[in-house]
């Protein structure tokens, strides 16, 4: 056997042993996560058994202690389910971001669409009531869908500067900014506008909350993740290579400019998604993705899925932590996420730590 | 050393050129002592619209010099038209804005030219340090609370107002009434033993989807404590703020308040208070035990649950709702109060409008 031989052998055994040491992080965090959703479900405030519980999650949403149903099936199990989505929506989304602007700092907000996300939820808690069809739709759906719209006009305008001025982190980054001081100050308008009532209802979807979690909520945020997974598998590799550099990326002949135009999209639509339901729940968008790197480096195939995973942690953790320090009155979770995940940021602080460069 | 400094002290006090005039010296809710020539003629009126009008009597409004409109127009937009069809002036008063938007303009208020502004006490915290600029304008500032709901701060905030509009007597004579009514109340209630039934209070203004606000103390909180039931929010909640859904289910909430308003525009509000209709309010509250396990909980089995005009409290007829509130928990030594009687009684008796609508309502299923 030649030496060129040996070493590619080498070489092959290393990439094989690290492919297995990620796959088993990756269980690890799948196993972690269902325990934790698990754990979630089995708390709240009206002290059901862990056996209670169990046996109310067999006996499904109709089962004979109605009470324990409700509680499991209609209250707890929808906010656990949203918080599992709407975690690893901001994870995914946290992640490309940070890949196509090649800034540790970005997070799915970074471009302006938490602000038009609140803007349009502003508009519709304001306003919504005066619409036409308000008589038609209740309050419920008008109040997302208006979040929604605002962020997908934030998406077109940072979109449009990016088809007529190339799609570069720096074009992506300013047009971003000016979109989201221009929502961020109507924002500020329309608080300025409101009356004390409504003022508070804008501040608390602002914070975060997963309160109004409903089955079909869950279906819309559920269908929007099930929507982008394809194209981001198709483009898995694409970009752990942009990771090298854009020149090196490019000088593979990656369409630089095409890929981070499309994986802009997909980060809108899946923060769009996860936003206009539960509001603007930050941190866990900025941190999920450092906290994958850590684990499995820059390989997408694997940060990807445990940077979704991540964000979910996070999330299902505020959410557990929430009930369990205050079981009567409902601390918004954004409020808590940053709490829950700032142990897994000092954990990966420390894991870098030692001079080593990224 | 000391006998000479008690001895400058003295001197000093006699001496001093402090004006000596027979007026009218008020000690606020604020515990500021306020010092009139005489009755106000030109007040700059800030909240507590219809406790001014009930102390200061017939013809009150003409000597209103401004408004701070919002909290009444924008708040209770159906009791603000009853006023304004009652005495017209009013819509031609000038507006200085409001302090919980932030659009409270002193210089509107020192346009106005008023001789005293008569403030709640969260628009004297709200306005901060701009207070002193209306006092160097000339103005003086009365703060009266009736936020807070204790008996004590309705009594000295109805005596505040009476002084300073010089309806002294009328004002005794309110206070005398409220006094008398809470205190019949809570004579029957330690008579019936204290209930200690659970009462669960919502802010039905977004309809059922949404978890309203409960009140852990003051507002209602306050009305529960007074009356003996036991408050799902106390202990949980500070002042206001949402109860999470399967606490109220766990807590399984003997009595149901939803607590309603003019809120036109909330296409899913529990819509009480004036020219409210029984028929529609009754089915927006019905609407609430539609939420997951409400139709099991005891206060729904029971027919227990009920609608109440917000804008009920912090007044001086606030006294009907704990009446009510007392009649639920304990129906038999309420059996001769009539609570929406009472409220008609005190609207004939005390103010320029009728008490047209509906301000307490039990719910009733319908029978298709």
């Amino acid at each position: 056997m030649s030496a060129q031989a040996i070493a590619t052998a080498g070489l092959r055994d290393g990439y094989r042993r690290g492919a297995l040491r990620r796959t088993a992080a990756l269980a690890a965090a799948l196993a972690g996560l269902a325990l934790l959703l698990l754990l979630d479900l089995a708390t709240g405030p009206s002290g059901m058994t862990l056996a209670e519980t169990w046996s109310a999650l067999r006996q499904g949403p109709s089962g004979e202690d109605r009470m324990a149903a409700t509680i499991l099936w209609h209250l707890r199990m929808p906010q656990s389910l949203m918080g599992l989505l709407v975690g690893a929506a901001l994870g995914l989304a946290g992640l490309q971001m940070q890949t196509i602007l090649d800034n540790p700092l970005a997070s799915p907000f970074t471009l302006g669409f938490s602000a038009s996300a609140g803007f349009g939820a502003a508009l519709a808690i304001m306003f919504g009531a005066a619409l036409p069809l308000a008589r038609f739709v209740p309050e419920f759906v008008i109040v997302p869908a208006a979040a929604f719209a605002m962020t997908l006009l934030a998406t077109a305008i940072v979109y449009g500067v990016a088809r007529l001025r190339g799609a570069t982190p720096e074009i992506l980054v300013l047009s971003g900014i000016a979109v989201l001081f221009f929502f961020q100050s109507l924002q500020s308008l329309l608080q300025f506008l409101a009356s004390p009532e409504v003022l508070q209802q804008i501040v608390f979807w602002l914070f975060g909350s997963l309160l109004k979690a409903t089955w079909t909520s869950i279906a819309v945020v559920g269908v929007i993740l099930a929507a982008c997974l394809p194209f981001l598998v198709r483009d898995v590799w694409k970009l752990t290579a942009l990771r090298l550099g854009e020149g090196n990326a490019a000088s593979l002949g990656l369409a630089v400019d095409s890929l981070r135009r499309r994986s802009f999209l997909i980060v809108a639509l899946l923060t769009a998604g996860a936003v206009s339901f539960v509001g603007t729940i930050g941190f866990i968008g900025l941190v999920a993705p450092h906290v994958a790197r850590a684990a499995v480096g820059e390989d997408h195939r694997f940060a990807l899925p445990l940077s979704a995973c991540a964000g979910a942690v996070i999330l299902i953790g505020a959410s557990v932590f929430g009930k369990l320090i205050s079981p009567g009155a409902v601390i918004p979770v954004g409020i808590i996420t940053a709490v829950a995940g700032i142990p897994m940021l000092f954990a990966v602080i420390a894991r870098r730590g030692g001079g080593r460069r990224r | 050393m000391r006998k000479l400094i008690t001895l400058a002290l003295a001197i000093l006090a006699l001496t001093s050129t402090a004006p000596a005039f027979a007026g009218i010296t008020v000690t606020d809710l604020k515990g500021r002592e306020v010092t009139l020539e005489k009755p106000a003629e030109r007040v700059l009126l800030g909240f507590y619209y219809e406790d001014f009008l009930a102390v200061a009597g017939p013809g009150a409004m003409g000597k209103v010099a401004a408004l701070s409109t919002g909290p009444w127009r924008d708040w209770r937009p159906k009791q603000y038209e009853a006023y304004v069809a009652a005495i017209p002036s009013i819509a031609e008063l000038p507006d200085v804005g409001e302090t919980s938007g932030g659009t409270f303009s002193v210089e509107a208020a020192i346009a106005a030219k008023p001789d005293l502004a008569i403030l709640a006490a969260w628009q004297f915290d709200a306005l901060g340090d701009q207070v002193a600029v209306l006092e160097r304008a000339g103005i003086p500032v009365v703060v009266v609370d009736y936020n807070a709901q204790t008996l004590e701060k309705h009594l000295q905030s109805t005596r505040v107002l009476g002084a300073v509009m010089g309806a002294g007597q009328r004002a005794e004579r309110l206070a005398a009434a409220y006094e008398a009514a809470i205190a019949d109340t809570l004579a029957r209630v330690a008579e019936a033993g204290v209930s200690g039934r659970k009462v669960y209070v919502e802010l039905a203004k977004n309809g059922p989807s949404e978890v309203g606000n409960s009140y852990g103390n003051g507002m209602w909180g306050g009305v529960i404590d007074m009356v003996g039931g036991t408050n799902i929010a106390k202990g949980q909640i500070e002042n206001w703020g949402p109860l999470s859904p399967e606490y109220v289910l766990a807590q399984r909430p003997d009595v149901i308040l939803l607590a309603g308003s003019e809120w036109v525009s909330s296409p899913q509000a529990v819509l009480v208070g004036f020219g409210a209709d029984e028929a529609l309010a009754n089915e927006r509250a019905g609407a609430y035990l539609g939420r997951a396990g409400w139709a099991d909980l005891p206060a729904a089995q029971m027919g227990e649950v009920h609608a109440l005009y917000h804008g009920g409290t912090r007044t001086m007829s606030d006294y009907v709702y704990v009446q009510y509130l007392a009649k639920i928990l304990y129906p038999e030594a309420f059996g001769d109060i009539d609570p929406a009687a009472e409220l008609a009684a005190y609207y004939e008796a005390w103010l320029p409008v009728a008490a047209e609508g509906v301000f307490m309502l039990r719910y009733q299923p319908v029978t298709q």
